[in-house]
């Protein structure tokens, strides 16, 4: 705000009626006139500024933009998003694929475990991940990471992700994290608009259609089990999986969160996790934390198991152990 | 130039025309786009560089936020970094109600009103930081209550939403009211607006707490999981706010001769210098327990600090705002900084860039690293960042203007408003 | 990267078999046949079977001559077993003659006629000298690694593919000799292919 005083047209101008209010009918000075013009300029240079935008009508369509949380969504009004959805994918991948929506099965709490004596880091369940989960493939996205430790430390400080040599080395282990299904998650709490909940069986999941990409959860998740779409996922036609769920491995949006979700568009149907099935040492196990008889509660049982930071209190639904 | 702006509206217009509230924010509006040669140069620049945010946003939000160097690693960086130290300001802004409405400080009151629209500015600026960041902006419905479906009052988040746009309207509401009021000549009745001021007081103290309990609330970042947070956003936000509008009034001062008097600035000062040292208090007692007692704790903080596996990104930043908030304070502690004088000035511009890099680059960006599972990923802001964020502060910068614009008129032609006006009261 | 399929593969080849895990592996996944099937005394009331791939007998050992059509000559253990008296002296592969030379061996203390039954080259033998045929010779393996044959039976060990719900499909699990060579069954050192990168950056992504 640096004022003038000398300059002396604007000061004739300055005495003169103001047009903006509407009252005082007063005829328009040059001053007035050059405000006008100024606004009309600025107004277009904003809507040449903001030009990129109008490419997104194209992708985001008015049904979308409308469109209502998961859980207000009835079963006629999922039937018409899925096949949207189905649309879209049609469109934008060339790829035929089927939308369902499994639900939890009753009584059922999912467990997983791995054996850490027994995983040898070859990344085989990533890769796995990758595929099934319709993840981007320009940068590789997987849910899982796969920490190298160093024995004799707990010390993820000592950890490395980014290690590419034979595996396994004989003095490390190695140890998968991804989504901890947490029994009390600190995403679901951090979420400002429910887009991220835990559903009966355990699973925390995410509405790709409802969240709005603030990345809270990313922050207040201590396991680093999510991830964000900094672009729209890139997936050649013949590897777009098919069988896809609305909370799990459907392609998703551009600018939205997403995280492991147990493949529950299999384990809901009673199959194995992706990851699991990958695994080539057979070190992780799968099971119904509620059937006392299941393999995951034998692992409970007989295993000295652990899970990942537990002082936080998020209280995983995913467990460590060491044969001994 | 006031008093032309005085004798325009008070020499021409009729009182009545300007008896309603639309009218009057017709009337500002006009008001405040007036000016000289070097004011439009002022305005166009600004709103030159607001267009070049507002381009690089819409291609942001066109391409992904792929056009940012933030990552699934640090997955916060400039915006939210910027957005903390905002919500600072505008608590800030209020801190000067605090002295004049509670001692009565009458010659304060002309600085609160700058206070107040210092706070809606930097309200606006903190709002569009946020926006920014959003990865769906178009679902930015989903965040409005009753339509939306907000998790509140589990996510701080909501909180947050929730308090700053409560502060916002609080904010508009004095201003507006007072400066109607001055315009229409009449004395202010304190029950339409103490009230809310004292709501404000307490309520700027708790946008700023709320906004560190959005970062100490997460256990899994143990950088940011301290009480200590809270009180530390508090303490450097009663120097940003004071030391912010030091500059504006001083700027005011040359540009419109609206000035206050000298005693305010002197009670400003007073409070950043117990502000100031309190906040390095805090700093250092909490580098204290972070590198006494070490472990993966302080992981965070010595990268921050010394740096790291030999990654050294955040080092030159944090020293710069230690070297900076060091010289700052020892500044405010020479007896010059009670007068108008470059002393001063110095002393403001220092600690404002010293605690806007701490409670951004040197807090938001090092909670991340290293990450949850102690990888590091570095963070440099990239260009569409800087160019969004210049964006942001322009356009705070430009509805500052307007808003102490008009609160320059006002005040100025008050005087001569209120012997028209009285009458037809 | 190698897999189970791979790690088996080898084992076989070093074998010489012919028609071994693999071809039982595919059968298993398409049809699970009930004979090849083990039920876990620990499974309650499966609906679905369980079933665990098999080799399908004794294995045949490469001759490294051809046939007419270009194809190996495989031979039967007994071929040659049962007009050679056992050696009790051979303990270590540089011990052998012929065709066992390049057969690697790791395998703790124990000797070939440990598992081989010498009364039988087609089969094999328990520590007690019970005969053991080549398809189950996980009963053999597990005289010895007990913790991990129960582990196994709890799903803890081996892996699986299929249905980890048995009232909802059946499930299919590795053999022992799936993934462990039975002469040097210590898991074979891999090379991880797939490293996720979460999004690409200007700056090489770090490590520390
Ligand atoms: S591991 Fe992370 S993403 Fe998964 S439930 Fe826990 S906090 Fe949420
Ligand atoms: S990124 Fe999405 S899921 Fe995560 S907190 Fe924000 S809105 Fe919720």
């Amino acid at each position: 705000m640096i004022a003038d005083d000398n300059s002396s047209p604007e000061r004739q101008a300055d005495t003169d009626k103001d047009w903006f209010l509407p009252v005082v009918d007063q005829p328009s000075t040059r001053r007035t006139a050059l405000k006008t013009a100024g606004a009309a300029l600025g107004l277009a240079a904003f809507g040449k500024a903001i030009s990129p935008l109008w490419s997104i009508p194209e992708n985001v369509s008015v049904d979308e933009f409308l469109q209502q949380h998961y859980k207000e969504l009835s079963d006629n009004d999922k039937q018409k998003v899925f096949q949207r959805l189905e649309a879209e994918a049609k469109d934008a991948y060339g790829a035929e694929v089927t939308i369902s929506d499994p639900k939890p099965i009753p009584g059922v709490r999912f467990g997983y475990a791995i054996n850490l004596s027994k995983c040898n880091g070859n990344g085989a369940c990533m890769e796995a991940c990758n595929r099934e989960n319709n993840h981007h493939r320009g940068v590789d996205q997987s849910y899982i990471r796969v920490l190298e430790m160093s024995k004799g430390s707990m010390d993820m400080e000592h950890g490395t992700t980014t290690y590419d040599h034979t595996v396994p080395q004989d003095d490390k282990f190695y140890m998968p994290v991804q989504c901890q299904q947490c029994e009390n998650p600190p995403c679901v709490s951090a979420c400002p608009i429910e887009a991220t909940w835990q559903e009966d069986d355990g699973i925390v999941v995410v509405d790709y259609n409802w969240c709005i990409g603030c990345r809270y959860c990313e922050a207040a998740c201590p396991y680093h089990a999510r991830r964000f779409n900094w672009e729209q996922p890139e997936i050649p036609t013949d590897e777009v999986n098919p069988d896809q769920g609305y909370l799990s491995n459907r392609i998703r949006p551009q600018g939205v969160m997403e995280k492991c979700h147990f493949c529950l568009h299999r384990t809901r149907e009673g199959r194995a996790p992706a990851c699991l099935e990958a695994c080539s040492t057979g070190a992780r196990v799968f099971g119904d934390l509620n059937a006392p008889d299941s393999d995951i509660n034998w692992v409970l049982k007989n295993k000295r198991v652990f899970v990942l930071k537990e002082e936080l209190g998020t209280q995983p639904n995913f467990f460590y152990f060491f044969d001994s | 130039m006031s008093s032309i702006i005085a004798q325009n509206h008070t020499g021409t217009e009729p009182a009545d025309s300007v008896r309603s509230y639309p009218r009057f924010l017709w009337w500002g509006l006009g008001e405040a786009t007036n000016g000289g040669l070097g004011f439009y140069v002022w305005m166009f620049v600004l709103t030159a560089i607001s267009l070049v945010g507002a381009n690089a946003w819409a291609n942001q939000v066109a391409e992904g936020m792929i056009v940012t160097n933030m990552t699934d690693h640090v997955s916060w960086g400039l915006y939210i970094a910027n957005f903390t130290f905002c919500v600072g300001l505008a608590a800030g802004g209020v801190m000067m109600v605090i002295p004049a409405y509670l001692y009565d400080d009458e010659e304060m009151h002309k600085i609160v009103i700058v206070g107040e629209a210092v706070a809606v500015a930097a309200i606006v600026m903190s709002t569009l930081s946020v926006v920014v960041d959003l990865g769906r902006p178009d679902r930015f419905w989903h965040l409005i209550p009753v339509i939306g479906r907000l998790n509140w009052p589990v996510s701080m988040l909501t909180w947050d939403v929730i308090v700053l746009n409560g502060y916002l309207l609080i904010n508009l509401h004095i201003v507006g009211y007072l400066l109607y009021m001055r315009y229409l000549g009449r004395k202010p009745n304190p029950r339409w607006y103490v009230p809310f001021v004292f709501l404000s007081i307490i309520w700027a103290i708790s946008i700023h707490t709320v906004t560190a309990f959005l970062y100490c609330g997460l256990g899994g970042r143990s950088f940011w999981n301290t009480a200590l947070l809270g009180p530390r956003f508090l303490a450097s936000a009663f120097v940003s706010g004071p030391a912010f509008i030091i500059l504006v009034m001083r700027i005011l001062r040359i540009t419109t001769g609206y000035s206050a008097p000298p005693g305010p600035a002197r009670t400003l000062i007073q409070i950043i210098r117990v502000a100031m040292t309190i906040n390095l208090v805090m700093l250092a007692s909490e580098m204290f327990t972070l590198f006494y007692t070490g472990g993966a704790h302080g992981a965070s903080a010595r990268y921050l600090f010394f740096g790291s596996h030999g990654h050294y990104g955040l080092v030159p930043w944090i020293w710069t705002a230690i070297a900076f908030n060091l010289v700052g304070t020892i500044l405010f502690f020479m007896p010059s900084a009670l007068d108008r004088s470059t002393v001063r000035i110095a002393a403001c511009v220092l600690c404002i860039v010293g605690i806007w890099i701490e409670k951004g680059m040197g807090l938001i960006i090092p909670g991340f690293i290293p990450s949850t599972l102690h990888e590091i990923v570095e963070y440099t802001p990239s260009l569409v960042e800087w160019k969004v964020t210049a964006g942001i502060w322009a356009f705070g910068f430009l509805l500052l203007t307007v808003l102490l614009k008009l609160i320059a008129t006002v005040f100025s032609s008050e005087q001569s408003a209120a012997t028209i006006i009285a009458p037809a009261d | 990267m190698l897999t189970t399929v791979t790690a088996a593969a080898i084992s076989y080849l070093l074998l010489g078999n012919g028609h071994g895990a693999d071809d039982s592996l595919s059968t298993a996944r398409t049809e699970p046949r009930p004979s090849e099937t083990t039920d876990l005394p620990s499974v309650v009331s499966p609906k679905f079977a369980v079933s665990i791939r098999k080799p399908q007998g004794p294995p045949r050992v490469i001759t490294g001559l051809k046939n007419a059509d270009g194809t190996e000559v495989t031979i039967a253990c007994v071929t040659c077993h049962t007009t050679r008296p056992p050696n009790h002296n051979n303990r270590t592969v540089k011990d052998l003659d012929e065709f066992h030379g390049g057969t690697v061996f790791s395998h703790g203390s124990v000797s070939c006629l440990s598992c081989h039954n010498e009364r039988d080259y087609d089969t094999l033998r328990l520590a007690d000298g019970s005969r053991v045929e080549f398809p189950d010779v996980m009963k053999l393996c597990a005289q010895c690694h007990g913790p991990q044959m129960k582990a196994y039976e709890h799903g803890a060990h081996g892996g699986m593919n299929g249905y980890w719900d048995l009232t909802r499909g059946p499930r299919t699990k590795n053999n022992c000799i799936d993934c462990h060579n039975p002469h040097a069954p210590q898991f074979p050192k891999m090379r991880p292919t797939f490293k996720p990168k979460d999004r690409f950056l200007e700056q090489p992504r770090t490590k520390h």
